[in-house]
């Protein structure tokens, strides 16, 4: 007994500032709610409490020229309910989903499974691969509407170029088609990202247990199921989760490519929340419908939980083998001689390896045309002269190179094209914004992220960090209805911190979460030490963690502004005028704006908004693939 | 069960030869020791006879027949892994079950086979368990099942005792030995452990540098090993190297003689003595181990009650003449018949 509490009290005094939180909790240090304390105070402003007024707003009916709200309770979801547009969006945006969470886990677990294997320039292929992901979505949207448009479109051009023009047609002519292409182009745009997570579960597999199976005598297909596909399992629960949370909130890639049409065939859910909201602001119901769009995400993330992650293993083992079991005891165990055994093969042993050979490389060549073909093409229209892009008949070949395109978007002053002329700010409102939020939030995602990876046992700290990682849940869109009611009456649409604030959503628990897996990896030793050679806490973070997680620090900051540069729906919505709009929303702009023969710029515009990701992708890979694995909120 | 006759076996990594012509003749039934430092080869040897690497050169036979064309699913071997390599997601029962389902055998005979294993190894009561569940040396012994459960042709251990605690290695150790001769089996058990090799072994293959230095049973690799290299690598502490000239042996030769034969006597008498200054008294249990400073060598002798010795004394060693060794200093041969 003596001993005991001796024990204890040791323990106690060694463990005053370290001590397992579980055990003190309540009396953690006061530093350590320091540390996150600013994060979630600004999430609850400006996440918690937006979400809330959009609540507040689907139990309102609101009238856009008179602005009078009225309380309706239930009847704008009683409307939304009983409306056949509802029921058709959602059956939409489930076939989209299901195709595209599909393809996205298929295609992305083929390209991991290649990227583990050894070959040369398997580097430069992760890169290649990781591009369609890093792109911007609207530089996505306008390449994919170039490849399937109707009279001179890329697609049509080839089949010219090869003798098959009697095939071209008008992709986005037919309804169901459009649908499938669109879900096609965010399968483009999603699968490197299951790559990335399953890639980095491959590479965390012993190598052993792939030799052990040989010996075992399991062939090539016995092993991928019977080895490989249970050690993926909760990577693949966890990337069909994410792909089907960006399934349901994809917005860009419709917005650029067909809005919602033709006629309303490719009107998801999202499109048809952003329609009532923005087009016919018709706030309670788009609120209403973008609340069932949450809930969805938030069941589909639960009901995926409960039907793929592991079940309790004994139940399932002591079923099958008992009764044999028994009888086996009775019987005496006793070693059964067994013939060796002779493998039946179809091919010969030569023929097969080469064979799989030839397969391999016949899937590098695969990989690489469908991920970095569509980007060349891009590259190749931006430099070809506008008149070549109403070619009859089509072609994919350019008459000529000519950089007149990147002429009229860089050096504008003399064209007459007016979209053109805002390029250059946009791309310069696009680098402020993007530089501004990600030092802001990486900074504070950097206590943050300290106080959630140390102090992960103590109840407050893991139930605030489900609450970052569930606003990964709610659409953006969700989110940018009341932003837009709220910045109108404080008057910070169209300003720099009105863009900061509705960034801050997306990056603050993105790089809380990417700075706490950087933290820990830290050794707590490390800490102690500094603390014991006689560092206050700010000095030891200041001075050991810092220097210590900076690795980190880069990643969050270079994934921070890639999101930042990339992201089109807040920027779109809550920017009016060139002052502030980013380089998407000028993309998009031409759209409307242009004329078919001027679609040059908008190329050229499209290739200046990929250079930074293509160069991340290039030469900051690992901070790249760092954020995606780490981060789990980029869509 | 298999005889193995290795002829001519080299294996490159790229540029770097790992093995160079290496030949080897093991019987059917026999315990074999691969023994070397780390990356000596042993490992990848281990690996080219499991198939799990593609040989270079060199035939590679069972009973005679030859398999290096074969691969690893069509040559009946079994393989213990140092990490075990246990199918995380599966009970042990399914664990061991998998080599024989790969045989596509019916279940009523893997179910008693698996009981003949989990009987064998005393693991019945871990059946149903996950192998995270489940302790080092229990791991351990799972491992050892899925291997001998099909019955294979021969056995082959990577350091399968590296990752266990000093008091289970030991018993481990004995379990294996019995098991190896109660199923007759031919094993390869590679080690970078002496006593792990000298206890378990019908006959140690020292390694280094992708060659086989000395084939030959435990006390005689310990009594009279091949060179200087298996002299030096074998035996606990190391053997002492002197130049060869100190006790009137020829130039270009290296006496060596193991601390254990070196023991403190009155005076300069016999047929090899040493004197010199006592540095330091370490004991070791039965032993005390002297460190004496003979010139510009400092020598390790052992003896059995250090009373009277205090160090900065003058001390005498002397050893028989048979405990010697000579080599060559170039090359590193034995030349006890010569001198």
């Amino acid at each position: 007994m003596v001993c005991e509490e001796r024990m204890t009290a040791t323990t106690d005094t060694q463990g005053i500032e370290f001590s397992t939180p579980r055990r003190r909790a309540g009396r953690l240090p006061g530093f350590a709610y320091l540390t996150v304390a600013p994060t979630l105070i600004l999430m609850v402003v400006i996440v918690a409490l937006p979400l809330i007024y959009s609540l507040y707003l689907s139990f309102n009916s609101t009238n856009p020229i008179t602005k009078r709200w009225i309380f309706v309770g239930l009847a704008n979801y009683t409307k939304v309910f009983q409306s056949a547009d509802f029921w058709w969006s959602l059956a939409r945006t489930g076939y989209f989903s299901l195709l595209a969470v599909i393809g996205t886990t298929v295609f992305g677990t083929l390209f991991a499974l290649v990227l583990n294997e050894r070959f040369a320039g398997r580097g430069f292929l992760r890169s290649i691969v990781l591009l369609p992901w890093a792109m911007a979505p609207v530089s996505i949207g306008v390449l994919w509407s170039f490849v399937y448009a109707g009279n001179f479109g890329l697609l049509n051009g080839l089949l010219h170029d090869l003798g098959l023009g009697r095939y071209a047609t008008a992709w986005f002519g037919d309804g169901f088609r459009a649908l499938n292409l669109v879900a096609l182009t965010q399968i483009w745009n999603q699968a490197p990202l299951t790559t990335l997570m399953l890639l980095s579960a491959l590479q965390s597999m012993p190598a052993n247990l792939h030799r052990a199976a040989v010996l075992d005598g399991a062939g090539p297909i016995k092993r991928f199921l019977a080895i490989t596909l249970p050690w993926l399992k909760p990577t693949l629960l966890f990337s069909t989760i994410i792909s089907t949370i960006n399934a349901f909130m994809t917005f860009d890639i419709i917005w650029i490519m067909t809005r919602g049409g033709p006629g309303s065939a490719t009107m998801t859910l999202s499109w048809l929340g952003y329609l009532q909201s923005f087009q016919f602001l018709k706030f309670g119901e788009g609120a209403a419908i973008l609340y069932v769009l949450t809930i969805l995400s938030l069941a589909c993330a639960i009901l995926y939980f409960f039907v793929l992650s592991p079940r309790r293993p004994k139940a399932a083992a002591a079923g099958t083998g008992e009764d044999t079991a028994l009888e086996v005891v009775r019987a005496r165990p006793a070693m059964v001689v067994m013939k060796p055994r002779i493998r039946r093969r179809i091919v010969s042993a030569a023929t097969a390896k080469t064979l799989s050979r030839l397969f391999f490389r016949f899937s590098i060549v695969a990989i690489f045309v469908w991920s970095f073909l569509p980007v060349a093409a891009l590259v190749f229209i931006s430099l070809s002269p506008a008149t070549d892009l109403i070619r009859t008949p089509p072609s994919i070949f350019p008459s000529t190179l000519t950089f007149e395109n990147y002429r009229m978007v860089l050096m504008a002053e003399g064209t007459a094209n007016v979209q053109a002329q805002r390029v250059p700010i946009s791309l310069l409102n696009s680098f402020l914004i993007g530089s501004i939020v990600a030092v802001l939030n990486v900074g504070l995602g950097t206590f943050a992220g300290y106080g959630f990876a140390r102090y992960a046992g103590n109840r407050f700290f893991s139930i605030s960090l489900w609450a970052l990682l569930l606003t990964r849940m709610v659409p953006a869109l969700t989110l940018v209805l009341p932003f837009f009611v709220i910045f109108r009456s404080l008057g910070l649409i169209d300003t720099y911190p009105g863009m900061i604030i509705a960034y801050s959503t997306i990056l603050m628990p993105l790089a809380a979460w990417m700075m706490k897996t950087a933290f820990e990896t830290v050794p707590l030793s490390l800490e102690r030490a500094a603390l014991v050679d006689g560092c206050s806490r700010w000095t030891m973070f200041r001075k050991v963690l810092v220097p210590v997680v900076r690795p980190g620090i880069i990643a969050a900051l270079i994934f921070c502004f890639l999101v930042s540069w990339n992201e089109f729906l807040f920027a779109m919505i809550l920017t009016s005028t060139p002052r502030t709009q980013t380089i998407p929303v000028v993309i998009a702009g031409f759209l409307n704006q242009a004329r078919f023969y001027e679609y040059g710029p908008l190329f050229a515009a499209s290739v200046l908004a990929i250079l930074p990701p293509v160069a991340v992708t290039f030469f900051f890979q690992r901070y790249l693939i760092q954020g995606a694995l780490s981060g789990a909120v980029k869509g | 069960m298999a005889s193995i006759k290795i002829s001519g076996l080299s294996k490159r990594f790229g540029d770097v030869a790992v093995i160079k012509g290496l030949d080897l003749s093991i019987e059917d039934g026999e315990f074999i020791s691969f023994l070397g430092p780390s990356g000596c080869g042993k490992s990848t040897l281990l690996y080219c006879i499991a198939g799990l690497e593609e040989i270079n050169g060199g035939s590679i036979r069972f009973d005679g027949n030859e398999i290096s064309d074969l691969g690893p699913r069509e040559r009946n071997i079994a393989l213990v892994f140092q990490d075990y390599a246990l199918y995380p997601h599966m009970s042990v029962r399914d664990n061991i079950a998998f080599p024989l389902r790969q045989q596509k055998l019916d279940e009523t005979t893997v179910a008693k086979q698996v009981a003949w294993a989990a009987d064998v190894l005393g693991i019945e009561p871990l059946l149903d368990r996950l192998p995270a569940a489940l302790s080092g040396g229990q791991r351990q012994r799972v491992a050892v099942g899925r291997a001998i459960v099909r019955n294979p042709s021969v056995l082959l251990m990577d350091e399968p005792l590296s990752n266990l605690d000093a008091s289970l290695r030991v018993r481990m150790r004995t379990e294996i030995r019995k098991l190896q001769k109660e199923l007759g089996i031919t094993v390869i058990f590679v080690t970078h452990d002496q006593e792990e090799a000298m206890v378990l072994s019908d006959r140690i293959a020292v390694m280094n540098q992708g060659a086989v230095q000395q084939f030959a049973a435990p006390m005689e690799v310990y009594a009279r090993p091949a060179n200087r290299f298996v002299a030096g690598f074998i035996g606990s502490p190391q053997m002492n190297f002197l130049p060869a000239q100190i006790c009137g042996g020829r130039e270009g030769h290296v006496v060596g003689v193991r601390p254990h034969d070196l023991k403190p006597q009155p005076e300069l008498a016999g047929d090899f003595t040493l004197k010199g200054e006592l540095l330091l008294v370490e004991p070791a249990g039965p032993f005390q181990f002297l460190d004496v400073a003979v010139g510009d060598h400092i020598v390790r002798a052992t003896c059995v009650d250090p009373a009277g010795l205090a160090p900065g004394d003058t001390v005498t060693l002397g050893a028989a003449r048979e405990a010697l060794r000579f080599f060559a200093t170039d090359g590193g041969q034995c030349v006890n018949h010569q001198s």
